[in-house]
């Protein structure tokens, strides 16, 4: 196997679609309306339903539902937005879109790698407009915490729920806890269409703005014309072009039906993941078992209990045939930002990021791959 | 959902197109793949572009081209007034000032070189050529102006993508430094919502190509192959990512574009045979501007606003749909940026003219029914 070219046979995630999302497509596409139609307005509908939210707003992504809660939340240049730097990064980016400062902080340990509440506590000043908290690999950080504690100090909560579709706590879907919850469907996402996101809100001001700011801020949009419902628009603010189009919108509706049967299929893989690397010396394997049934189980994190053996054991992996990747590398230290904020520091985000592998991990995946997996890491690290 | 006898525009997305989509579905990669690489490789050579890099749509390949051009917060860029709002958006998106400019007239409605010339200020550092409804504007001029005066020339190719500028086959988007297209449900060559940006420099490509995945140094494609699984981020970037589905059918329908094109202007010309000479009705552009446009839309001219709102009236009575596009100062939102003494020439342009149905699948018999019923409503 070439080492630059090498499609890998355990990936780290694998899309399978099922012939009722294609026909969906096939049918949006024959019907020739391709954007902002019915079909959004029906994913729209069905995923506020499911998620028991009265609004969900679908957008181009999720950086582009960051942006736009950001904005919703009133965040602009000169404010502060606390975000935890061990996530994808986008969550801090999009502070930066609106002009304002990404004021990271810690997560609580390697074993529980979410957003500590009492670090954000620390880090509140009277120009923090918004805390977003991500719910990492679909496990549930401390929203009512930090609930509690933005309401005490009049700020918005902003949920990064990318990786947690349908993941709960304390019985309350991930999304639905503060302002508004940011959802993604990448490719590699619970939920996947390719590109796409989507903004949740129970706030129906938050809700208009949105739907006027992923549109060029016009009062009216194609289909509004099409249908005959008026003649002409006018534009009342700074907007974007942050939709979604129609035949994305068909696979999301198609697919979302099987979201809770999948994520369940999810949760009994991760289930016998955690028994198979429980076993394995020297990792840590985050979060709690009884985690798992309130989770999306996203990815299947790990670190590795010894400092400095990261790129070894994925170098190790990866010549067996298993993909692995970092789930994340801590923002701060990112170029970009180092030269920006040079005097962040967050040890135990920054000793995650240099220890954590994320495995392959897929509904379809096989009892023999998992064994695979289990049995390669425990050599790597071993060795 | 009304039913309109004579739609505005009609997208037809036909078997091998839709096959083409369900075949990457079925791949399961979806995300910067191979497909998005094969759409880019085709639309270069379409172009005749060095360097063609697929974004999530036109607002955002303009803000990309913005940003590589360097433009950014305390500068200006000149934008014509009679555009879509997305050619003023982007500019401020980098925190630059869009300044305003007027149209030659509102039979030749792109941004008028010498107008632009006289709103150049010290702060100046770009201007964004719209190629409004497919019709080239005056590049020559606009490349002279911008190379005299140390300018940048970026190119809205949003609704002209395939149309040629000057004598020969040169098409738009390759005279700017930067050119943005768009990819939108109504456009020549659409996928739902999409873009791309064309330069000829490999620098402006690749930061491009950086900036529309967050500044990442490697994508989930190239870790997918088994490359290094560490990157960095080393600028603001953004998710700006055209998917693997809507690339697919970009490929499949961009090997008919030449000929959709060439259907949009035999129906132009159907158009203008049957409305020339109609008493209260003036075409806009001449023969060589047709034969150049790649013709988004068709607008004709009418006496003023309220005779146009009269058509627009008789012909929606009649199941036709119009439309009509406002000039950016009459907006809420760009209404204190017009200048003192306004922008006659676009305000006049938007509000006399009215665009009447046109895709590439209408027939003759189509064009036929609109004219009968806007010769009807004019006498």
């Amino acid at each position: 196997m070439a080492s630059t070219e090498t499609f890998p046979d355990l990936p780290l995630f694998d899309l399978q679609l099922q012939p009722q999302d294609l026909e969906a497509v096939a049918e949006t596409l024959r019907s020739g309306w391709l954007t902002l139609g019915p079909r959004t307005a029906a994913f729209e509908e069905a995923f506020a339903a499911q998620l028991g939210a009265r609004h969900a707003i679908a957008l181009s992504s999720c950086t582009a539902a960051l942006h736009l809660a950001y904005l919703a939340a009133g965040v602009g240049p000169g404010d502060e937005v606390i975000v935890p730097a061990f996530t994808f990064t986008a969550t801090a980016a999009a502070a930066l879109y609106c002009g304002a400062t990404p004021v990271f902080a810690e997560i609580v340990s390697r074993a529980t790698p979410s957003l500590d509440p009492s670090d954000v506590e620390r880090r509140i000043t009277p120009r923090t407009k918004a805390v977003c908290v991500v719910h990492y690999a679909g496990y549930a950080a401390a929203a009512d915490r930090l609930k509690e504690l933005c309401d005490a100090h009049g700020i918005a909560l902003i949920e990064d729920v990318a990786h947690a579709p349908s993941a709960t706590l304390k019985g309350r879907k991930l999304g639905t806890w503060g302002l508004a919850g940011a959802f993604s469907f990448f490719s590699n996402k619970v939920l996947s269409v390719g590109e796409g996101g989507l903004l949740c809100t129970d706030d129906d001001e938050v809700a208009a703005f949105v739907r006027s700011r992923r549109s060029h801020a016009m009062t009216s949009g194609t289909w509004d014309r099409h249908s005959g419902r008026t003649d002409t628009y006018d534009v009342v603010g700074l907007g974007f072009n942050y939709r979604i189009d129609e035949p994305r919108a068909a696979l999301l509706l198609s697919r979302l039906a099987r979201l809770e049967q999948e994520i369940e299929r999810r949760r009994e893989l991760t289930v016998r993941y955690r028994e198979l690397l429980s076993s394995v010396p020297g990792i840590i394997l985050p979060f709690e078992d009884a985690e798992v049934p309130s989770s999306s189980c996203y990815v299947i994190p790990i670190m590795i209990e010894q400092d400095g053996r990261q790129a070894q054991v994925a170098t190790r992996l990866r010549d067996r045939g298993i993909q692995t990747s970092i789930f994340y590398p801590a923002i701060h230290r990112f170029t970009a930002y180092r030269r920006r904020y040079p005097e962040v520091s967050l040890p135990v985000t920054e000793l995650a990021s240099r220890t954590e592998l994320t495995l392959p991990f897929y509904p379809h995946m096989t009892d023999a791959d998992q064994d695979r997996v289990a049995t390669a890491l425990a050599e790597a690290v071993a060795s | 959902m009304s039913d309109w006898r004579v739609p505005l525009t009609d997208v037809v997305v036909p078997e091998e197109d839709v096959q083409a989509v369900l075949a990457c579905l079925e791949s399961g990669w979806l995300t910067m793949g191979p497909r998005t690489q094969a759409f880019e490789e085709a639309l270069a050579g379409f172009v005749g572009t060095p360097h063609a890099v697929t974004v999530s749509s036109g607002t955002a390949a303009l803000h990309l081209a913005l940003l590589a051009a360097g433009i950014g917060p305390g500068d200006e860029v000149i934008v014509p007034a009679f555009t879509f709002v997305a050619s003023a958006c982007a500019v401020r998106y980098v925190g630059a000032t869009p300044v305003l400019c007027d149209v030659r007239s509102a039979r030749e409605f792109n941004i008028d070189p010498a107008d632009a010339a006289d709103r150049i200020t010290g702060a100046t550092r770009a201007i964004v050529a719209v190629h409004f409804c497919g019709y080239p504007a005056d590049l020559g001029a606009l490349r002279e102006l911008c190379d005299t005066r140390g300018l940048v020339l970026i190119e809205d190719c949003a609704q002209a993508v395939g149309a040629r500028f000057g004598d020969g086959e040169q098409q738009v988007g390759t005279v700017g430094e930067l050119g943005a297209f768009s990819f939108f449900s109504k456009k020549q060559l659409c996928v739902g919502e999409g873009g791309m940006v064309s330069t000829a420099s490999q620098e402006h490509a690749e930061r491009v190509r950086l900036l529309r995945s967050h500044a990442l140094t490697s994508s989930t494609w190239d870790r997918h192959r088994g490359h290094d699984p560490a990157y960095d981020v080393v600028d603001v970037g953004f998710n700006y990512r055209l998917d693997e589905p809507r690339a697919a059918l970009g490929l499949s329908r961009i090997g008919r574009l030449h000929e959709n094109i060439g259907a949009r202007r035999a129906i132009v010309r159907a158009y203008r045979e049957r409305l020339a000479g109609l008493d209260g009705l003036e075409l806009t552009f001449d023969e060589q501007a047709v034969e150049r446009s790649s013709h988004f839309a068709f607008p004709v001219l009418l006496r003023d606003r309220s005779a146009r709102d009269g058509l627009r009236d008789a012909l929606k009575e009649q199941g036709i749909q119009t439309t009509w596009y406002p000039a950016l100062h009459s907006f809420s939102e760009y209404r204190s940026i017009a200048p003192p003494g306004g922008l006659p020439r676009a305000l006049e342009a938007a509000e006399r003219h009215c665009a009447l149905p046109l895709s590439s699948t209408m027939d003759v018999g189509d064009v036929e029914v609109v004219a009968d019923v806007v010769a009807a409503a004019l006498a």
